[in-house]
């Protein structure tokens, strides 16, 4: 089955972005691509075309918040689905997420289920 | 002929014409009353044949009332026969649906516990990689607090190295809580904190401390840190997040992979780190694996 979609994981965390990819790469439809941080993740977002950003938010240089503010403000990614990706009791961060227009968070510790279905919810994917 | 004294005169005697008008009157009178009695008896012949009419509409209508039931009745006996095949049908189709939901929720269970096996291995394996994917110290630390954190769902821990010389353990790296105001656990002396006993006693004995739910006095858990036979060292978890309640078995199998690998890659870190990143000589090797 070739991809159909296709997704960012902005972390700076190799072991949450090995975890997020594995997650991702169950669904057959999707097309995982993996960035470092919000910099990063800019830059493939400028070159190449994703259905899905799922991004952290404690992250070095650019962070999960400005990536998001960045998107929103962009014409090209005003209304791509973005995910959140934050600790327990970041209650603030994930509230300031969602007003600059991120569509959904998940709480670490993630797990594989909640991150798929989420997904796939804001695909539209139905199997 | 003589005539006899006393008594009337004879019939014969009578004159034709009186005799005549009283036969005539007499036979007036019989088909009078014959015909009378004929026409009584015809009415009553057509009136008994009217009433039998009447009986055989009434019993041609039964009959034919009778006759429809009897279709009725055997319609109703082939109805009540389709009926009970339908019924045995009913009881096969649920007997097969109450097979199928038996079937349906065997599989869903099972995809369930393959779903949780999948996540299991997953962590595993995600812990195996980035435990021996990094060949420096802090970043080894890194990964054993970010697998503690994000697989775990551990709060707060503390990872004690020992120091043999000094027969203390002493703590390297901390997550949740304050490194500077960690202690140094000294060796087979009289530890009276819950916790720092707790610490001695895993790396002494080699045997995890693993709460089973939430303890405010002991650690939630204490790892001891195996480098082939030896005991090097302790992690310690002091906190699980809030929502995290108790170690569940994937924990478990996590802890026990940290237990046996962690201390062998803090270990090779170091000793990669003191080597300048040189490689050792194929030479070397082959002489050491000889």
């Amino acid at each position: 089955m070739t991809a159909q979609y296709s997704c960012l994981v902005v972390e700076d965390s190799p072991m949450m972005r090995q975890l997020l990819v594995l997650a991702l790469s169950r669904l057959k439809s999707l097309r995982v691509t993996e960035a470092d941080d919000g910099v990063d993740g800019l830059r493939k977002l400028a070159t190449g075309r994703f259905d899905i950003v799922l991004t952290d938010i404690n992250m070095p240089i650019m962070d999960g918040l400005k990536l998001v503010k960045r998107l929103r403000a962009d014409p090209n990614h005003k209304d791509v689905p973005i995910i959140v990706i934050t600790t327990e009791g970041s209650t603030e961060d994930r509230q300031r997420a969602l007003q600059l227009g991120a569509n959904a968070y998940i709480t670490k510790p993630i797990q594989a289920p909640q991150v798929i279905a989420k997904v796939k919810e804001l695909l539209k994917i139905d199997t | 002929m003589a005539e006899k004294k006393g008594r009337g005169p004879r019939r014969s005697d009578r004159p034709s014409a009186a005799v005549a008008a009283e036969l005539k009157q007499k036979r007036d009178a019989f088909l009078h009353t014959f015909f009378q009695q004929g026409a009584e008896l015809t009415d009553e012949i057509v009136k008994e044949n009217r009433r039998l009419h009447e009986q055989l509409s009434v019993l041609e209508e039964e009959n034919a009332s009778l006759k429809t039931q009897l279709a009725s009745d055997q319609a109703i006996r082939d109805l009540l026969k389709k009926i009970k095949e339908l019924e045995r049908e009913k009881s096969r189709l649920l007997s097969t649906v109450h097979e199928q939901e038996e079937i349906t929720s065997r599989v869903s269970h099972r995809f369930v516990e393959v779903e949780s096996e999948l996540e299991s291995f997953a962590n595993l394996y995600v812990a195996t990689f980035q435990l021996h994917g990094s060949l420096r110290v802090r970043s080894v630390l890194r990964n054993v607090k970010e697998l503690l954190g994000q697989l775990v769902g551990v709060r707060s821990l503390a990872v004690y190295f020992a120091d043999e010389q000094a027969r203390r353990l002493l703590p390297i790296g901390s997550e949740g809580v304050d490194l500077a105001t960690l202690p140094a656990i000294p060796l087979r002396e009289a530890v009276v904190d819950p916790v720092e006993a707790a610490i001695e006693r895993a790396y002494l004995t080699g045997v995890p401390h693993i709460a089973d739910g939430e303890r405010a006095a002991a650690p939630a858990a204490c790892i001891p840190l195996q480098l082939e036979d030896r005991i090097v060292g302790v992690i310690v978890v002091y906190a699980l997040l809030h929502h995290k309640k108790r170690f569940v078995t994937v924990d478990r199998e996590l802890l026990k992979l940290l237990g046996a690998h962690a201390g062998a890659a803090f270990v090779a870190a170091y000793l990669w780190g003191e080597a300048g990143g040189r490689l050792p000589s194929a030479e070397v090797l082959r002489e050491s694996c000889a």
